[in-house]
């Protein structure tokens, strides 16, 4: 032990490692696999684990929100399978029916959308209006909405959607053909098999989109008085009523702008993958996206957090994925490596010293 | 921390208003049995009844251990994959110990000990970290759900596990008593050379699995309501600072706490190879939700210090039922979450709102 000094010192050591060690984290991890493996750092690997992160970025977005007003969403995974399903079957059904392609892909999409605000209204009201604790409201909506999406599934995949949902969720912002020039959009027409193989899509759509809805809600919780007041609630919920928030109507959009990402993320899904699929039980997109916001500086009591930490823990979860698929091994470590980061953050969060004494 | 409705809910309830709110899960069980005795086929006969007990199985032991947590105000996310995670490490040390030459008799209980005790890690882990890394329980134990998981899928490589002792199916699929009326009672083999009719109006009585699991749950209804144990748990539960002030060992009980709800995962997971002969890492993944589920609709608050076995049971009995009913009467069971999951809010919202029904008012 050294003097006071010395100790106020170490202390703010402690405490910008404390809050910075997710973003330490990444870059090590980044290092640390660029350096073992050939592939990892190309322009197409980078795309790729870009590309896999929306799904978890999305839910882990909303989650984010949640968390800030200290909540807990445990329905987002199964969610996102609800909408996806019902997105899917609207277009698989219209379609069928003989309706254009863009019809089918919009009322689809919409549908799902739509469909995905009623799980979080009802979280919302449980939460704000019942009094029901968020994690078991949402647990109970994750029961309901993973049977929902079962019972519409019938337990299989819905195929048979459109063709063209899958060109468009596969497609990218813009390709480049080297030595010969960009296309936006749309691949360039009449190549040879050849040239086709070194085509290099910049940017996957579903990126973009996820990009463009990350930022609109960065915005909102930085921005706008509606973000401000989630952290207040969060940070007190008796100040915050006090200070004359309408805490239970703040709570009800949270939870259904949380869903509403969910939905984003279930129709993405049916336009990546062209189908449209039920999420399994053990696929645990709520265990990823909790651990993402927490490794990302929230706190589960609330008041802390942002969109921003929530982002670099959904990188370090995807990078690690990435990595570990390229050695080799096992997709399952994965879960495994998500468990202990998640359970270390919060460790770490619990031995950082407060930079300022006080507060909850 | 005292939901802010129980204070605000200060009516005089009447009396049969009051039983109500104190039995509604039983009567809730009674109804829901009748209605699939009328509405299913031979619902009600012996064999079916015995069905649900069996079925009742898996949450009823993994909702043990959830009410031990729950009673101190925790919870424990992780029961469902270190369920998976048992059948696995109990699949494959049966497959290893009966390649290694031992007997049946021999291999099948050793591998089940190995499991149990095996299944301790993550128990202890999660009580540790409740316990003395102040962790919260929700979170603690949501990691341990994916790295349980994690491993039980690297060791079972990502295929069910079989090729296990046929012997071990018997244990799990069947019966003490054999009786055929009018002719024969035979005690645990089934009696040999019967006509197809006397087949037929055979009874099969009291499910092995049934009997050696319930043990394990009487003794550990015993532990939480007569012993000093027991005692403490509620205390913790009821308001950890007076606990501490009462000179328990809070930290020390935690840890035991989340071990007995690992170690009847790791029960559930026996359970498991011994039924289906086989392990798999998902066997649990459905089952965290019931086991909270049965807990809460057996009148244990979330904020600690109130629910007991007999509760639990009877939540467990409502799930197995409604699984079993839904099985009679062909309906996909996977609609039986839309089911679970309205049931787990109502039984909360019941909880929430008629505190003094529930008699839980001051």
């Amino acid at each position: 032990m050294g003097g006071m000094g010395n100790r106020g010192a170490a202390a703010k050591v402690l405490t910008f490692l404390g809050e910075r060690w997710a973003a330490l984290f990444l870059l090590l991890l980044l290092l640390g696999f660029g350096f073992l493996e050939r592939n990892f750092f190309t322009f197409k690997n980078f795309s790729n684990i870009l590309y896999y992160a929306t799904t978890y970025a999305l839910l882990a977005a909303g989650e984010t929100f949640v968390i800030i007003t200290g909540g807990i969403d445990l329905s987002v995974g199964f969610v996102m399978g609800f909408t996806g399903v019902s997105s899917a079957i609207v277009m698989r059904d219209m379609y069928a029916a003989g309706r254009p392609e863009a019809a089918c892909l919009l009322v689809g999409a919409a549908v799902g959308l739509a469909l995905g605000l009623i799980p979080g209204l009802i979280n919302g009201l449980l939460v704000a209006r019942l009094r029901v604790p968020p994690f078991i409201a949402t647990l109970g909506t994750y029961g309901v909405a993973n049977g929902m999406a079962l019972y519409l599934s019938n337990g299989f995949p819905i195929t048979f959607l459109p063709p063209r949902v899958q060109k468009i969720g596969n497609s990218f912002l813009a390709y480049l053909l080297p030595d010969k020039g960009f296309t936006f959009l749309h691949r360039p027409e009449g190549l040879k098999s050849k040239e086709l193989r070194s085509l290099i899509g910049i940017v996957p759509v579903t990126v973009l989109v996820t990009a463009a809805v990350l930022l609109v809600f960065a915005f909102i919780l930085k921005r706008t008085r509606f973000g401000q007041h989630l952290y207040a609630i969060g940070g007190s919920k008796d100040a915050a009523i006090r200070a004359g928030i309408n805490v239970p109507s703040h709570l009800v959009r949270t939870y259904v702008l949380s869903s509403m990402l969910a939905a984003v993320a279930g129709v993405l899904y049916v336009f990546r993958s062209g189908i449209g699929n039920f999420t399994t039980m053990s696929a645990s997109y709520e265990l990823f996206a909790v651990a993402a916001v927490v490794i990302g500086g929230a706190s589960l009591m609330g008041g802390k957090g942002g969109l921003g930490g929530t982002l670099i823990g959904i990188l370090i979860l995807m990078t690690l994925e990435n990595g570990l698929n390229i050695a080799g091994i096992p997709a399952f470590y994965r879960y495994i490596a998500t468990g202990v980061i998640l359970i270390a953050a919060v460790v770490i969060d619990q031995f950082t010293p407060e930079r300022k004494a006080g507060g909850a | 921390m005292v939901p802010e409705a129980a204070a605000s809910t200060n009516r005089k309830a009447t009396a049969p208003a009051r039983w109500l709110g104190r039995n509604w899960a039983i009567v809730f069980l009674l109804l829901e049995l009748a209605a699939f005795g009328l509405l299913g086929k031979n619902f009600f006969s012996p064999e079916n009844l015995q069905n649900i007990l069996v079925a009742c199985l898996p949450v009823l032991l993994l909702a043990m251990g959830e009410t031990f947590v729950i009673i101190t105000g925790g919870i424990d996310l992780s029961v469902g994959f270190v369920m998976g995670f048992a059948t696995v490490v109990c699949a494959k040390f049966m497959v290893l110990l009966q390649a290694a030459g031992l007997p049946p008799w021999a291999s099948i209980p050793l591998a089940a000990l190995i499991c149990l005790a095996i299944g301790l890690i993550p128990g202890l882990i999660n009580g540790t970290l409740v316990a003395r890394l102040k962790v919260p329980p929700f979170l603690a134990t949501f990691g341990l759900y994916g790295i349980a998981y994690g491993f039980s899928e690297i060791i079972s490589k990502n295929t069910p596990i079989g090729g296990l002792p046929p012997i071990a199916g018997e244990i799990g699929n069947e019966y003490f008593f054999y009786i055929v009326p009018g002719k024969t009672v035979s005690f645990l083999v089934k009696p040999q050379n019967l006509a197809m009719e006397e087949m037929r109006s055979m009874i099969s009585v009291l499910p092995i699995l049934v009997v050696i699991f319930f043990v394990f749950v009487a003794i550990f209804a015993f532990v939480l309501r007569r012993t000093r144990f027991g005692q403490h748990t509620y205390a913790i539960g009821g308001s950890m600072d007076a606990a501490v002030r009462a000179g328990i060992n809070v930290p020390a009980h935690l840890t035991w706490i989340y071990i007995i709800s690992a170690f009847f995962a790791s029960l559930s997971g026996v359970m498991y190879v011994l039924k289906y002969v086989s392990g798999r890492a998902d066997a649990g993944s459905a089952r965290m939700l019931d086991s909270v589920v049965a807990v809460v609709i057996g009148g244990a608050s979330l904020y600690g210090g109130t629910g007991a076995v007999k509760g639990t049971i009877i939540g467990a009995l409502i799930i197995a039922t409604l699984e079993t009913g839904m099985v009679n009467l062909l309906i996909p069971s996977h609609n039986r979450y839309i089911a679970i999951g309205a049931i787990l809010v109502i039984a909360v919202l019941i909880d929430q709102f008629f505190p003094e029904l529930v008699g839980r008012g001051e």
